[in-house]
């Protein structure tokens, strides 16, 4: 049925959406991650965008500290520049070296990919049992000079199988 | 027993105590009471320090949806057993996690999107948090406890309060028992020393002075006033004696006079009970004050009896009497003398003297002397009686003189001149025998006049027994005396039945046959007697001015149709010897209805005459049907003069 299809999706992109906005508070960016003081927290969105009007609803007059939040779609990894939390979708990870070509610019990777954080991404939204689970990849977002907090952390499943490797 | 009456030792242990029991116990209230708000507001803070934790724990859940993270932080509030409910509600206001479990979910109120408040409801601490995660809200924190401990903790404060109190209570009394002896001990010994003093009335007991405080200036104070007493007493125990001495003297000289004023008065007394007058005297109330043995006896009242009463109480009947009126008009100062009194209270007379007496010119009381003249009156009274009888005798006598200046001298004359002629014609015969038999008429006129002056007078002198007596009877008799002559006369005797009267009947005799006489004898010719009676009493009588009223009374009516007379010699013809009608005409020797008259007082009775020249006469007699066996003076009506003026005294 794609009218329930479609609502199952909306209702889930809802909350992922809202997820999004919620680990702005949840995780440490370093100083050097922004600019100015008035310079934009982005929320960027690599590929295809699944929360089409949500995410900017969700975000909308919201800042992170003094940064006003705002959202940027991309749809090359080249054009990521200035990101804070890059959302990317499933379908863009089959290109091979892509994750890698994003390191080194403290951005906190998320995404709905089944084996995201074996790839080296850092949260994945996983669904189960109808509710979305979140899976991190701590180590991946220590590299990046990224301080996800405790709380967070006892929420979700840490990915730390001892055969991962960097 | 109040405290006012209490002795002072415990009255100062009261009033210590009870301002310290009161101080104390305020302080221990407002120890609970801060404890009380102090450990409210740690309550509430504590809870808010629990919220503050659990929201602060539980942003990830919330933000994350991680329901069973939120109820594992939750259930951790097991820790805090006073904290009975608490739930977390995500931004839409839904019920997102809860503690216990088994909580039910409509326990929960509303979500409610407020900063933090904490709050007492219903018995229970109620604190609502928002779940904050950097700036973002993320949730609501309900959290309810209960206010167990608080109870708890005041329990115990109010049981350590308690303690607290009891014990201080009890070493301030103890101080305060050791204390108040340094007060109350000199008050005592203060207070023991007045008692000895006024109970044994021993002044020269000293009070023990202990201290120099005011206790101990009273001390000095109390004993310097002991001393001042006991020198007045000495004072007044010598005023004293001197006072007795001369009260002694007083009351010897009093004594004295005393007995000088007792012998005055036995000697008045006497005087006045040995005076054979009647001494009274009344106040200016008129209340006797003084009465003498005289007045006693004549009263028949014991001095005791009337001493003190009013006038008018002791002797009611002698309201309004001359006396009363007298004893009125001399207490105003007149002095009266009242020559006869007859007195309402006794029976007699008195002859009253009312004497003013004065003090100062004030009138302040009335003195009566009352001289008893009944023995002078009743003896006055038979003087004037028989004084009356004198006149009536020396009246009779002078009609006799008068009888025998005339009607006795006219035979003698008479005869006197028949014998001259029988003396001169004795030659010549024929002429005496007619002398002699003139003499011998004249001399049984004569005979007959004296029989009948002597009847008269035996009327006057002699009493007589008085009897029942049928008239009936005498009337038949009298018709019988004079037959020859009613017969001579062609005379009509008409009577009535007779009643029986109380008389005497030789004189009821005389007087039936005296007026029948008289009317036959001035008759013309054939002439009618008529004879009427009936009962009547005294006030029924007009022709007579009767005193007694009620007696019975026979009137008798002896009517004829006789020559008759004048009624103005109506009068008259009731005395002896005065004829109306010449000697010629009528025989009669001028006694008969003086006779009559004499007859009708006898028996108490009244005659009167009514007629008219030539037609006829009718004599009205009245006699009591009833005959009252006493003539005495007791009898005798007053004279008038003493009607009304009696003594009461």
């Amino acid at each position: 049925m794609p009218a329930n299809a479609q609502l199952q999706v909306t209702r889930e992109a809802t909350i992922k959406a809202v997820f999004l906005f919620n680990f702005t508070q949840f995780v440490e960016w370093p100083a050097a991650a922004h600019g100015s003081a008035s310079s934009p927290f982005v929320i960027g969105i690599l590929g295809d965008d699944p929360f089409g009007a949500y995410l900017d609803e969700t975000i909308a007059g919201e800042k992170v500290a003094t940064h006003p939040l705002m959202v940027k779609r991309y749809r090359e990894a080249k054009e990521v520049r200035g990101c804070h939390i890059l959302f990317i979708n499933a379908k863009l990870l089959e290109q091979k070296d892509l994750l890698s070509s994003l390191s080194g610019r403290s951005m906190l990777t998320v995404s709905d990919a089944k084996n995201f954080t074996r790839l080296g991404g850092m949260i994945r939204l996983a669904t189960e049992n109808n509710k979305i689970k979140l899976e991190i990849n701590a180590a991946a977002a220590r590299d990046e000079k990224l301080l996800i907090s405790s709380k967070l952390l006892r929420i979700a499943t840490i990915f730390d199988p001892p055969d991962y490797q960097r | 027993m109040r405290l006012r009456d209490a002795p002072i030792q415990t009255k100062l242990m009261r009033v210590i105590l009870l301002a310290t029991g009161a101080a104390l116990a305020l302080a221990c209230l407002a120890f609970v009471a801060h404890e009380f708000f102090t450990f409210r507001q740690g309550i509430k803070k504590q809870l808010y320090t629990v919220a503050k934790i659990v929201s602060a724990n539980s942003t990830a859940a919330l933000a994350f949806d991680s329901r069973e993270d939120a109820t594992e932080i939750l259930d951790a509030l097991k820790t805090e057993p006073n904290i009975v409910a608490a739930c977390l509600y995500d931004n839409e206001g839904r019920l997102f996690a809860k503690y216990p479990s088994n909580f039910p979910d409509s326990e929960f109120p509303p979500a409610k999107f407020t900063s933090g408040t904490y709050d007492f409801v219903d018995g229970y601490l109620v604190g609502i948090e928002p779940v904050v995660q950097g700036s973002a809200r993320v949730g609501t924190l309900y959290l309810r406890s209960n206010l167990d401990a608080m109870y708890d903790r005041l329990e115990l404060y109010a049981f350590i309060t308690l303690l607290v109190f009891g014990f201080s209570f009890l070493v301030s009394y103890i101080i305060t028992r050791r204390l108040q002896k340094t007060i109350t001990q000199p008050v005592l010994n203060l207070a023991e020393t007045a008692r000895i003093v006024s109970k044994k009335f021993d002044y020269s007991v000293r009070a023990i002075k202990s201290s120099e405080d005011e206790l101990g200036l009273l001390t000095d104070a109390f004993n310097h006033m002991l001393m001042q007493i006991e020198l007045q007493n000495m004072e007044i125990l010598l005023f004293n004696q001197k006072l007795e001495q001369k009260v002694i003297e007083r009351t010897n000289e009093l004594r004295e006079t005393n007995r000088e004023l007792q012998m005055k008065n036995e000697f008045v007394e006497t005087i006045l009970d040995s005076s054979v007058h009647v001494i009274a005297v009344l106040d200016t109330q008129m209340r006797f004050t003084t009465v003498n043995n005289q007045f006693a006896l004549v009263y028949h009242r014991t001095k005791a009896d009337v001493i003190g009463k009013y006038y008018t109480d002791a002797f009611p009947q002698a309201k309004d009497s001359p006396t009363y009126y007298d004893i009125q008009r001399s207490l105003k100062g007149e002095y009266i003398h009242n020559p006869v009194v007859k007195s309402r209270v006794v029976n007699g007379y008195f002859e009253n003297y009312f004497i003013p007496l004065r003090q100062n010119g004030e009138i302040y009381a009335v003195l009566i002397l009352g001289h008893e003249i009944t023995d002078i009156m009743e003896a006055n009274e038979k003087l004037r009686l028989l004084n009356d009888q004198l006149i009536k005798s020396n009246q009779d006598l002078e009609q006799f003189a008068y009888v025998a200046s005339h009607d006795l001298q006219e035979p003698l004359r008479k005869i006197q001149t028949f014998a001259q002629l029988a003396q001169k014609d004795l030659e010549t015969a024929g002429a005496s025998t007619q002398y002699l038999e003139k003499i011998t008429a004249a001399a049984k006129r004569m005979a007959e006049l004296i029989n009948a002056v002597l009847n008269y007078s035996r009327l006057s002198k002699k009493r007589e027994e008085f009897q029942k007596v049928d008239m009936n009877a005498i009337l038949v008799n009298i018709e019988t005396d004079l037959e020859l002559l009613i017969a001579e006369k062609q005379a009509t005797i008409n009577a009535v039945p007779l009643p029986v009267i109380d008389g005497i009947p030789l004189q009821l005799s005389q007087l039936f046959f005296n007026l029948i006489g008289n009317s036959l004898k001035f008759s013309t010719n054939k002439p009618v007697i008529n004879i009427s009676a009936r009962m009547l009493t005294g006030k029924e009588i007009s022709r007579h001015a009767v005193p007694d009223r009620k007696e019975t009374y026979v009137e008798l009516v002896f009517r004829d149709n006789g020559v008759g007379f004048d009624q103005q010699y109506a009068e008259r013809i009731f005395t002896i010897f005065q004829r109306l009608h010449d000697k010629q005409s009528y025989t009669g020797t001028g006694i008969g209805l003086a006779l009559v008259k004499k007859i009708v007082e006898n028996h108490g009775g009244y005659i009167s005459a009514e007629s008219k020249l030539g037609e006829g006469a009718s004599f009205y007699i009245y006699l009591p049907v009833y005959h009252a066996p006493q003539v005495s003076l007791e009898s005798i009506p007053d004279n008038g003069e003493g009607a009304g003026n009696q003594l009461p005294a």
